[in-house]
């Protein structure tokens, strides 16, 4: 009796124990340091040093400086570009992935992830070195004879971060919208099919719309990886292809002007947020219907 | 990167050890350096010299030289060294001595630009020579010498249209609008009214339309100018870059503008807290020595202030840097001047 009146507490203290983990983990490392960051953003700089005293002097700056806006609003134009033409290139090649049998359509979905565990850098500098102008791609067009002379088109500027960011992300975007694919029940297919709709048919009416969540997913995931890398901008978007990773990186780093950066990051991050709920909206109110 | 700040570490740790240990034996000469600064040879061959024993502390940043010395308010180094631009912040602070130049006798010997030290500007204040400087490198200009003809004399070649598109510029604001200061002829590059910031302003647009692109590491531009068609590089890492350049088989050569370059420049200096300042300035003296100075420029590839190097010319025209009127002011125009379209 005694044994089992200790073990009994003692094992509700350890659940307890585990409830308070599990809720204190993400409330310190992720509500309190984004509590801190907003904070963070009603301060200002004076001489190099942050003051502390609340003003709304940043997102008054954001707002009305004429860089900020035009440079904000480029970059989403920029990312939604490369979530479209990651759609587009990822839609197919999850299609084929699902008409495949067995093992191969994991050998070769695992084959497509492989990039996801090479280091961003070296990803980036590797693409950096194929755009340029005696890079790989200049030598390939110059040889097949499309191109006259190499060409400055694809590196240095947006081209160059649109091309660079869609390779990079293009894992993202083939994940999701292959397993809203391979979630549609086949039965539905054959029905299509016994009832005497064409291929295309079946595709457009049943697998199309039934897909659509996991393209929204992916189109999210891949806008929201894009608007926050500040890195394949800085390294291959050159003097034109300035973008708004670009501004909110400098104060951090030479700028020295945190609560500033903080108001720009609350701005991305507004954007972050609405692109996420977008996502997710789309992705449930067709996913309930499977 | 971060192997060699690991390796600092590690043997920060290592002399820290090493320091416990000799602190009881005796006083040793507190040296505080940048690596490359105090290597080990000649620090047996001091002690071989002239009997005084050797702690050396490396250090990887000018913060954390700042931290340390100002930490134990000098107390916990002899001898350190800092560049031209920290150097007035740590006399403010009443945190180093007053050095005595004609018990150094190398300092006799050395070039001609550092042999007047009220001519080089950061290291005398009131009079009192407070740093000797020993290393420095210059940021000038690398051009490729099967593209650039004539050999170029000025930074003013950067804005060259024929160079459009082949011109490679370092990211970095501050900079930037210094070396352009110098280019457009104004007197203080460190220092410029509202006035000739919009100038400078207006002529960094205009060296952008010119530029493929700014990098920030020299492995980067040695990179960019690897796979691409680069005639000129704004060199931030000097020498340095230069060599590694070449090493690859580039056709290159460096130049240091007419207009002058931008420089920077390590001087040792000596604590407030020196425990024996004739053993302090003979650390100096020694530094100073034509073997150690070319050693110094042999192994790290910076400039050394006793022999001839190829960061300077005898007649080059160095700018040493200093701290700038508004860095926060100069990083915003700078972010500008990358969003003008």
């Amino acid at each position: 009796m005694s044994e089992t009146g200790s073990t009994l507490p003692a094992e509700r203290r350890l659940s307890l124990l585990v409830t308070v983990l599990a809720f204190a983990l993400p409330v310190i490392f992720v509500l309190v340091p984004l509590a801190i960051f907003l904070g963070y953003s009603f301060f200002s700089v004076d001489q190099g040093t942050i003051v502390y005293g609340l003003s709304l002097g940043n997102y008054i700056r954001f707002f009305t400086d004429p860089i900020f806006l035009p440079v904000f609003w480029n970059t989403i134009v920029l990312c939604v570009s490369v979530a479209i033409i990651c759609i587009l290139l990822a839609y197919p090649a999850a299609y084929f992935l699902t008409t495949l049998k067995g093992r191969w359509r994991y050998a070769l979905l695992m084959l497509l992830l492989v990039p996801l565990l090479m280091s961003y850098v070296i990803k980036i500098y590797a693409i950096r070195s194929i755009l340029g102008l005696n890079g790989f791609l200049n030598k390939a067009l110059v040889a097949l004879g499309i191109l006259q002379e190499p060409s400055t088109l694809f590196v240095f500027n947006m081209n160059a971060i649109l091309l660079t960011l869609t390779l990079l992300l293009i894992p993202f975007a083939i994940l999701p919208i292959f397993l809203s694919l391979e979630r549609i029940p086949q039965v539905l297919l054959r029905a299509s099919d016994d009832l005497g709709a064409s291929g295309l048919q079946t595709f457009l009416r049943i697998t199309l719309p039934l897909s659509l969540p996991g393209v929204a997913s992916a189109a999210s995931f891949v806008f929201v990886l894009a608007i926050g890398d500040f890195l394949t901008p800085q390294m291959v978007g050159g003097i034109s292809g300035f973008t708004f990773g670009r501004i909110l990186y400098s104060q951090f780093g030479t700028a020295y002007n945190w609560p500033f950066g903080a108001a720009l990051s609350v701005a991305l991050a507004v954007v972050v947020i609405a692109a996420i709920l977008i996502g997710e909206r789309f992705g449930r109110n067709r996913g309930i219907s499977v | 990167m971060g192997l060699k700040k690991l390796f600092l570490r590690m043997a920060t740790i290592g002399l820290g050890i090493g320091l416990m240990t000799s602190a009881a034996l005796a006083a040793n000469l507190r040296v505080l350096a940048w690596d490359g600064y105090a290597d080990a040879d000649w620090v047996k061959d001091f002690t071989a010299a002239t009997g005084i024993g050797v702690d050396v502390v490396f250090i990887g940043s000018d913060d954390e030289i700042w931290a340390k010395i100002k930490g134990s308010e000098g107390q916990d180094f002899d001898v350190f060294a800092v560049n031209t631009a920290q150097l007035q912040r740590y006399i403010k602070a009443d945190l180093v001595s007053p050095i005595d130049v004609t018990k150094l006798a190398n300092q006799k010997e050395v070039l001609p630009r550092f042999r007047d030290l009220t001519a080089v500007s950061g290291v005398t204040k009131d009079g009192k020579v407070y740093g000797i400087p020993f290393c420095f490198d210059s940021i000038g200009l690398i051009y490729d010498t099967d593209k650039v003809k004539p050999a170029p004399t000025s930074m003013s070649v950067l804005w060259d249209p024929a160079y459009k598109g082949k011109v490679l510029a370092y990211d970095n604001g501050e900079h930037n609008f210094s070396f352009t200061a110098l280019t457009l002829g104004y007197k203080d590059p460190f220092n410029l009214n509202e006035e000739q910031m919009a100038a400078v302003k207006a002529k960094l647009v205009e060296l952008k339309r010119n530029v493929l692109s700014f990098y920030t590491t020299a492995d980067e531009a040695q990179q960019i100018y690897q796979n691409n068609d680069v005639a000129l590089i704004w060199a931030n890492y000097g020498q340095q870059q230069v060599k590694a350049l070449q090493k690859i088989g580039a056709h290159v050569a460096y130049v240091n503008p007419s207009e002058g370059a931008l420089a920077w420049l390590d001087n040792w200096v000596i604590s407030k807290g020196v425990r024996d300042n004739a053993a302090a300035e003979k650390w100096i003296d020694f530094m100073l020595s034509k073997k150690v100075g070319g050693e110094l420029s042999e192994r790290t590839g910076f400039g050394n202030t006793v022999t001839e190097t190829g960061s300077a010319g005898g007649n080059d025209k160095l700018v040493w840097l200093n701290n700038v009127e508004d860095p926060l002011k100069r990083s915003d125009m700078w972010n500008e001047v990358k969003a003008t379209p």
